[in-house]
């Protein structure tokens, strides 16, 4: 039965191969087609052994396929790791995206390389299931860069759009740093443990590094890089945004059940070793504080409809980082799992919108667009529900426990609490901003609204509904993940829970008050604070930083080798090794004038010196 | 037994053709003067095959004269050519290898 899961990495990779082969000679329906079914086909497979795991023991197999490198004492198979934890994860990846592959179908449709998009979403599928299949840290960096590589391929999918390129080389380049620190940090587990399949270093990582705690602590930060990298979190997290320039459900899929999810993973994953060094955890909590809050006043004033969920994701993410910092695994993976149901949905809606209005993305251009795209409205709406944590709602369950944790837990407290909660409050206003100046009020555009047709409604509403019931099985979910990783169980107050019913609500009227009612008063703020909405409205700037930082001086240093040190250095003495052996030839051509005369007399000059060096050094010799 | 006096002719012969090839400009003395060579190699050759009481030198300074002979075939001949191309024997003339 195991070996079913294989189908999850065969199907994608097949899709991806064939489609890739074609060239563009397929037509829509075809390629569609073959796209949407490869990720069925491993979501069936992942389903099939998710049943056979909960049914049977909830024992993790280890399905080793052969032994791929022996040398000495070091032994790598290729191998699968199925348990709790990886099944999870397999039913985000897979399920979420077989849902975004159908709806791509119609969203891309009329595009020029319609197979080409198709086969990268499988690709980037297939990368995503080595990811998390992985018995090891070797195939774990493998998936871990090949999701980044992917990603490249379908930001950067609008390859005539300059900006899209861009975007595509800054994610490409920000994941690059995360790989180095991943493919570091492994090293280091590898030269202290002697192995690299998790069974062993997170077995052996207490004795082994009992006499070494820096070293440890080094290999846990440089693995973090990569969790930050991937997941967008501060400093890292500036790639997220822009990767919005791909086509919408690419952001769909990247931002809401896939890559960024991998970050989380990884930490829950090693959380074994992750918890022998406090200090760490710490870091995780902090950062995912920060990032959270931040993405979330930068959300505030962003006009691009999917920038503004885009930066939600980054906040949404900081949450998962304070539930996993805080030792609350299984709390982290669920809202992770409540997360991609809903996002993917506000992302998705978010797309049917922008197909309804031809590619308008600004929503200072939409407005009333409630009663034209009535099932896209309400659609959006239970995604924004979810997303606030309104009571009920999928988003509820999760993020109110990690708000409580973070205030019930050792490490937490009211500091911890105060920017978690207030985060919570700033989500709801920007969720709820997002949605009033889209759907309520006039519309202000100039393309003619219309509603999307049933390919891509019928992923919304499947979203929908998982946006709505996916926060109910908690408890069992937990349960499930207590298998493969240690799972503490939520704390529960009364008081706090009041308090993050009530914050929402009051997110969403503050809102309302500010976006439909009171806009001129909105107006007036924002004139009054103009410097703090330019800095949000410059993310803090964050890129002008990079760019000054790390960008200009680079391009200065190129500029100086490109300019200065080739030309006048390099070339220069490349040129001085011609131009010595032009001299030298030269002056040996000279001696070769043709004449036989002269020949004759080096010939006899020479037959002189070989002869009298003959007759010296025996003279040398005998003396 | 030494025949000093053979070598020091062989060695004033062999200087004679080398000198004489250096010098001369006509191709046919030219020829002559390498003949010279050869044949004061060959008489060094007797010279010591006597001294030393061993056929060896005289079945070489054979195989230099047949060397000799089929060598005074092939510049003769090469000679000829030239000068029905350049209408002149003067070796100084003759330069088209040089670099």
């Amino acid at each position: 039965m195991k070996e079913l899961i294989l189908f999850t990495l065969i199907a994608p990779i097949s899709g991806f191969m064939i489609l890739a082969l074609s060239g563009n000679s397929f037509s829509e329906k075809k390629a569609g087609l073959i796209g949407s079914i490869s990720v069925g086909i491993a979501f069936l497979a992942t389903f099939i052994c998710l049943i056979d795991l909960v049914s049977g023991s909830h024992v993790a197999k280890t399905l080793t396929l052969y032994n791929w490198v022996s040398v000495g004492n070091f032994n790598l198979n290729v191998s699968i790791l199925v348990d709790t934890l990886s099944i999870v994860m397999l039913m985000i990846i897979n399920g979420v995206g077989f849902v975004i592959h159908c709806y791509s179908v119609e969203y891309m449709h009329g595009e020029k390389a319609y197979s080409r998009f198709f086969s990268h979403m499988n690709l980037f599928i297939f990368s995503m299931n080595v990811l998390v299949l992985s018995a090891d840290f070797f195939f774990l960096i493998v998936g871990w860069a090949l999701v980044g590589l992917s990603s490249y391929f379908l930001i950067g999918f609008y390859t005539e759009k300059h900006s899209a390129v861009l975007a595509a080389r800054k994610a490409f380049v920000m994941n690059v740093i995360g790989d180095v620190g991943m493919l570091v940090g492994a090293l280091i587990l590898f030269q202290y443990i002697g192995s690299v399949t998790y069974a062993d270093v997170f077995s052996k990582a207490g004795t082994a590094f009992a006499n070494d705690n820096a070293a440890l602590a080094w290999a846990c930060s440089l693995l973090l890089i990569g969790a930050f990298a991937k997941s967008a979190q501060f400093p890292l997290h500036t790639w997220l945004p822009d990767a919005m320039e791909g086509p919408t459900p690419v952001s769909a899929l990247i931002h809401a059940a896939t890559m960024v999810t991998a970050g989380v993973y990884l930490i829950v994953r090693c959380h074994v070793i992750f918890e022998l060094v406090p200090n760490v955890m710490e870091w995780i909590v902090f950062i995912g504080i920060l990032t959270s809050f931040m993405a979330a006043t930068i959300g505030l004033v962003k006009y691009d409809i999917k920038r503004v969920i885009a930066y939600s994701t980054m906040s949404q993410l900081g949450y998962m980082f304070v539930a996993a910092g805080l030792g609350y695994y299984a709390l982290a993976i669920f809202h992770l799992m409540t997360h991609a149901f809903f996002k993917a949905l506000l992302f998705l809606s978010a797309g049917s919108v922008i197909h309804g209005l031809n590619g308008e993305q600004d929503i200072r251009k939409m407005g009333g667009l409630k009663e034209k795209m009535p099932v896209t409205f309400y659609c959006f709406m239970i995604g924004s529900l979810a997303l606030c944590g309104f009571p009920l709602f999928s988003g509820f369950y999760s993020k109110e426990a990690i708000i409580t944790v973070s205030f019930m837990s050792e490490q937490g407290g009211y500091c911890l609490w105060f920017f978690a909660i207030f985060t919570a409050f700033l989500t709801s206003v920007y969720t709820f901003r997002n949605v009033f100046l889209t759907f309520w009020g006039e519309y202000r555009g100039s393309e003619k609204p219309h509603e999307s047709n049933y390919i891509i409604l019928v992923p919304l509403i499947i979203l929908a509904l998982l946006a709505i019931i996916g926060g109910y099985w908690k408890s069992g979910f937990s349960e499930f993940l207590s298998y493969t990783v240690k799972v503490i169980e939520d704390p529960h107050n009364t008081i706090l829970l009041i308090i993050g019913v009530i914050v929402p609500l009051a997110g969403i009227y503050t809102a309302y008050q500010m976006f439909v009612v009171n806009t001129k008063q909105t107006e007036a703020l924002r004139e009054r604070f103009r410097p703090l909405f330019d800095t949000l409205q410059e993310n803090y700037y964050f890129d002008l930083i990079y760019d000054m930082v790390f960008v200009k001086p680079v391009k200065m240093v190129g500029y100086f080798l490109g300019n200065i040190f080739e030309p006048k250095i390099v070339d220069r003495l490349v040129d001085l090794a011609g131009e010595f052996a032009d001299f030298f030839g030269q002056e040996v051509t000279m001696k070769q004038d043709g004449k036989i005369r002269s020949y004759g007399l080096m010939v006899f000059t020479g037959a002189v010196f070989v002869v009298s060096s003959f007759f010296l050094l025996f003279h040398i010799n005998n003396f | 037994m030494v025949h000093l006096e053979i070598q020091v002719l062989a060695f004033l012969i062999l200087t004679i053709g080398i000198v004489g090839f250096l010098v001369r400009k006509n191709p046919i003395v030219m020829f002559m003067s390498i003949e010279l060579m050869l044949n004061a190699v060959n008489l060094s050759l007797i010279g010591f095959a006597d001294e030393l009481k061993s056929v060896d030198g005289q079945i070489f300074s054979l195989i230099v004269m047949t060397v000799a002979a089929a060598e005074v075939v092939v510049g003769l001949a090469i000679i000829v050519v030239i000068f029905r191309v350049k209408k002149s024997t003067d070796v100084d003339s003759i330069d088209l290898l040089k670099g």
